[in-house]
């Protein structure tokens, strides 16, 4: 799930290199911490938020699977 | 897009930076054409001259477009670990891709919710490579047509209903491709007009029935102005 975000954010920002995702696993739910470059803050987050709200969806979809719950936190 | 332009600069490397930093595209999505390779003559004084280079933005074929979007969804649907297989085509001027699983709905979500996210970010990714480029379509299952099936039913339901009760009828929130469909099919409709109302996400399709005598059709479609109708008051 941790590859999911990396792959969808590295292909929405200008500076692939500086994403960086950290998973921090509880019982039942993960939550994942993406970082990004200062200037690509808003590319992941998107218009009125509209990028994060499609990541996390499907974040949501993967993780119903595998039954769990997870958060995706964009870390300033 | 024909348009091309020219560019100059004291080397063609030169001429090329300023063409990409000017149209703001990648060098790899240029077309580029020669004209004058620049030579900064003898001790850079006598008979130099400057490169001319012309540009035009390059067009992707569609068949290219396709392999590209497959490619990017494709990579997003592998973290998954379900067994996936993209199929990719042109249709109706639209990229369509077609996600073919084991059939759990995994990939379609309540309401289509993760067809849909998932359509918004293979959009969203493949524009930022090639500014043109076809719209894409994510479907799995048929449910895109099944989908709008049973919006066109809903629809004519809505019209029934506000005709026979003289009453506005409210839709619930639904997003714009869905609202669409609902105004599309409702257009031929006699006897009934239909507006959107609310914001955002909730914005929905409301029905109102016409008078006789008033039959004020046609312009109450295309006005997207969101104040309440006069009629309003009913599904607040």
């Amino acid at each position: 799930m941790k590859e999911l975000i990396e792959i969808i954010a590295k292909a929405l920002v200008e500076h692939p290199e500086q994403v960086e995702v950290r998973e921090i696993c509880g019982k039942h739910t993960s939550v994942f911490e993406l970082r990004t470059a200062k200037e690509d803050l808003g590319k992941v987050i998107g218009k009125e938020g509209r990028n994060a709200h499609a990541i996390r969806t499907i974040l949501n979809a993967v993780s119903t699977k595998n039954r769990k719950r997870s958060v995706l936190e964009i870390v300033e | 897009m024909v348009e091309s332009r020219e560019f100059e600069g004291k080397t063609v490397e030169e001429a090329i930076d300023k063409a990409c930093r000017e149209l703001n595209l990648k060098r790899e999505q240029l077309q580029i054409d020669v004209i004058t390779s620049g030579s900064s003559g003898i001790f850079g004084i006598v008979g130099t001259r400057k490169a001319r280079i012309r540009v035009s933005p390059k067009e992707m074929l569609p068949d290219d477009q396709v392999k590209l979007a497959k490619e990017v969804l494709e990579n997003i649907l592998n973290t998954f670990d379900v067994p996936v297989v993209v199929e990719g085509s042109v249709k109706n001027d639209q990229i369509y891709l077609d996600i073919i699983s084991n059939g759990s709905g995994l990939f379609i979500g309540r309401r289509g919710q993760t067809l849909d996210a998932l359509q918004y970010i293979v959009n969203k990714i493949v524009k930022k490579e090639i500014s043109r480029c076809l719209p894409i379509v994510v479907d799995s299952e048929n449910y895109r047509e099944r989908r709008k099936k049973s919006l066109v039913d809903l629809a004519k339901q809505l019209g029934r209903k506000a005709r026979k009760s003289s009453k506005p009828v409210a839709s619930s929130p639904m997003n714009a491709h869905d609202r669409r469909i609902i105004h599309l099919t409702l257009k031929k409709e006699k006897g009934v007009r239909t507006k959107s109302k609310g914001e955002g996400a909730f914005r929905k399709v409301v029905v109102f029935p016409v008078r006789k005598g008033n039959s004020t059709r046609g312009g109450a479609q295309g006005s997207s102005s969101r104040k309440d109708p006069p009629q309003a008051g009913r599904d607040e």
